[in-house]
């Protein structure tokens, strides 16, 4: 008995040594063989079942190149494991990375620049969003293809409306209506505790880059950082203190409820009908219109601004990701991943993203593609994002802030919100200062290492 | 007795059982409600107020997560990586752990005490050192990649060691005395003595092992090497959480540490009662 368990416990030790499958030796290519690439995407859940069908139909569209697409955490985990995996060349030839790792990336010099292929090849790229190019463009070169774009759009119950008489065909535009429609849409019980609340904006750090862009501001100095690099951060001004000022009245009238940082709270109360507007991004429209389906009407409407005439002036910025080619494969895994992106763009697939996902099309034509004209006209909900973006005028303010520590800056600001709304710092202006000094102080300790 | 203090006696034991099923009760609530969750349809997850008891038995959401994720081989994978951790750890920390505890040797205090002082070193800070090295032996996408960095923990030696040390130092002369050799009297003695700390490591390191992420997403790039909490992550869209489908397939996750549980349970609290009734 003792002996059989030393048995076990040494047998026990080299079943652990065994390696699960001999490492996979790099195939070498034989001329009629397809390129097989590796594909790096951060989309998970349903929407990583979308990007993974449409690998499946580039494979099956052609067979010079061969796609294996895996799924590498969250957009921060993504990032992180490329950061390890350049110190060995262990990288894929194309890997989606989010808006905010665009300075960064460039400065690593670990990419190819698609404006390299697109030159190369004369590919026209004039159906392709402006304003979503403006946002990838770094140094007068596009660094990386647009590939899933969103902005942000208000969600609201039109049954809500309905019942406190206000036109559900009309969403707030400005700050103050979204005000006074919360005071209407407010209802309490009988002992005076809220049932219901008017809206409910989560404290996320890209609703505040947004308001900021659609008043017109910079994030940053030097035009956000696309006239010459980013050294402050700027959004502590008038318009900054108004914004956050007005959100935290509504919350002290307890017309607006505080759910925290995370949108998936605020989604959650939106769709079990406790508050009867909300912000999101454009991609959980899918979702929001399949979670109201049967229990109310959803309504969607611009991103309200501070005043009308800030429609005119100024625009939403693109969130979202975009494709990269890296240049630690060889050329011909680089060539092969130019095909690869050039497939994901094309009208037809960013139709079929568009419908599934809620992300709007990059190509210009995607719009016009039939099945997405039948997909509006049975959802008129999605023609609103496409409106707000195409309504944004193309220039730096649009183009969004380009600093090389954007993560880092959006939780310092979604600090700074969270501490003057529960009234930890007592001013709107003391709140964006001491942020404004933290980032401002990253984006120079940043830029020190990339000189 | 008298009648008060048997009173007394029984107040006291429904105070202790009220405070116990309390306990139960805020130790259940989430599994139960997710167990619940996970059968409701998408239509019903986000019904305000949330209902207590089920009102469907909907499973396509196993399906469904079953297909967004290959969970199966996920678990598959994690057991082997967790039970590999988790037998390496035991053998490894009773071997290190003897030495510590019964072998006189120079230094023995020093190199003790730098052994401890590698668990103030936190793991995030070795963890690319460590994937350059075992990127570089070309053990990612084994088992053995997911494996080996832990095979050998400072805390579990100091458990084991502690658990050795409470063994009466004659029973280790008589031993000796009588011929027994070292690892005999590991073996035979110290080991089966100490099984209440070494079962309390195997939970301990199999539970911590299935839990981790970061690592298991570093060291592997194919879809079948990975690990379970890599597949939770890949039901979690970042825009539009299906709770009913993540609920599921945490449901699926948990089930082989469940049972794990179930079968340590008993040799668990064998181990922990057996020398316990002295008084």
């Amino acid at each position: 008995m003792k002996r059989a368990f030393l048995i076990l416990m040494v047998l026990a030790l080299f079943a652990g040594m065994l390696p699960g499958c001999a490492p996979a030796a790099q195939p070498t290519k034989a001329p009629d063989q397809p390129v097989k690439i590796d594909f790096w995407f951060a989309m998970s859940g349903k929407t990583g079942e979308v990007v993974q069908t449409m690998v499946k139909r580039f494979n099956e569209s052609q067979n010079e190149v061969f796609v294996t697409a895996t799924f590498q955490g969250s957009y921060d985990d993504e990032i992180n494991k490329l950061k390890a995996g350049l110190q060995s060349k262990n990288v894929p030839a194309v890997v989606q990375i989010y808006d905010l790792g665009t300075r960064l990336l460039t400065d690593l010099k670990v990419i190819t620049p698609m404006q390299d292929f697109i030159d190369k090849e004369k590919f026209d790229i004039s159906d392709i969003e402006k304003n979503i190019l403006n946002y990838y463009t770094v140094d007068g070169k596009l660094q990386s293809m647009p590939f899933n774009s969103s902005n942000p759009v208000l969600y609201y119950n039109k049954d809500m409306f309905k019942a406190a008489n206000l036109d559900p065909e009309k969403p707030p535009r400005t700050w103050a209506e979204v005000a006074e429609y919360s005071r209407k849409l407010t209802k309490k019980d009988a002992s005076g505790k809220t049932v219901q609340y008017g809206n409910s904006f989560a404290f996320y750090g890209w609703f505040f880059e947004q308001w900021m862009a659609v008043s017109g501001q910079y994030y940053t100095n030097n035009e956000n950082g696309r006239k010459a690099r980013a050294t402050e951060a700027t959004f502590n001004n008038d318009r900054g203190v108004a914004l956050l000022e007005w959100w935290k009245s509504m919350i002290d009238e307890g017309i607006s409820q505080n759910l925290g940082r995370s949108t998936t709270d605020t989604k959650k109360a939106f769709d079990a009908g406790t508050v009867a507007m909300t912000l999101d991004s454009t991609a959980a429209l899918r979702d929001r219109v399949d979670a109201a389906a049967g229990k109310f009407e959803l309504g969607v409407g611009f991103l309200p601004r501070q005043n009308e005439e800030d429609y005119g002036k100024a625009g939403t910025i693109i969130g979202g990701a975009s494709l990269w080619i890296l240049n630690a494969r060889p050329q011909a895994e680089q060539d092969a991943a130019w095909k690869f992106v050039k497939f994901m763009v094309a009208a037809e697939q960013q139709a079929f993203w568009h419908i599934n996902t809620g992300y709007y099309p990059v190509h210009a034509k995607g719009y016009n593609h039939p099945d997405d004209v039948a997909w509006r006209e049975k959802y008129p909900q999605f023609q609103v994002a496409i409106d707000q973006l195409h309504m944004a005028p193309t220039n730096n303010v649009t183009a969004g802030g380009l600093i090389g520590v954007f993560p880092e800056a959006r939780q310092t600001v979604e600090k700074a919100i969270e501490a003057y709304m529960t009234g930890t710092t007592p001013t709107a202006k003391q709140a964006l200062d001491e942020a404004a000094r933290s980032i401002t102080q990253s984006i120079q300790d940043y830029n020190d290492t990339v000189k | 007795m008298s009648k008060p203090t048997h009173l007394r006696k029984t107040a006291g034991r429904v105070l202790l059982y009220l405070l116990l099923t309390v306990a139960a009760i805020i130790m259940i609530y989430p599994l139960y409600n997710g167990v619940v969750t996970s059968f409701l349809s998408p239509s019903n997850v986000d019904t305000y107020p949330p209902k207590l008891f089920p009102i469907e038995f909907y499973v396509q959401n196993y399906a469904d997560a079953l297909q967004q994720a290959p969970l199966v081989r996920f678990v598959m994978n994690s057991f082997i990586q967790s039970s590999g951790v988790m037998m390496a750890q035991l053998v490894m920390a009773s071997l290190a752990a003897f030495a510590f505890a019964f072998l006189p040797f120079k230094g023995k205090q020093l190199v003790f005490l730098v052994f401890l002082s590698t668990m103030m070193i936190p793991w995030e800070s070795t963890i690319i050192p460590n994937y350059l090295f075992i990127q570089g032996i070309q053990w990612d996408d084994t088992y053995m990649g997911l494996i080996a960095p832990f095979m050998a923990s400072a805390f579990a030696t100091f458990l084991i060691r502690q658990s050795f040390m409470s063994l009466p130092r004659d029973l280790y002369d008589a031993a000796t005395i009588d011929g027994c050799s070292n690892l005999r009297y590991l073996v035979t003695i110290a080991v089966p003595l100490a099984r209440p700390a070494l079962g309390t490591l195997a939970v301990y390191s199999f539970l911590q092992t299935y839990n981790q992420y970061l690592w298991p997403l570093l060291i592997t790039n194919k879809v079948e090497m990975r690990t379970v909490q890599i597949g939770i992550t890949m039901l979690r869209d970042a825009e539009r959480e299906m709770w009913a489908v993540i609920m599921a397939g945490v449901v699926l996750v948990m089930i082989p540490t469940l049972v794990l549980f179930f079968i340590a349970n008993r040799q668990l609290i064998r181990g922990l009662t057996a020398g316990a009734l002295k008084g």
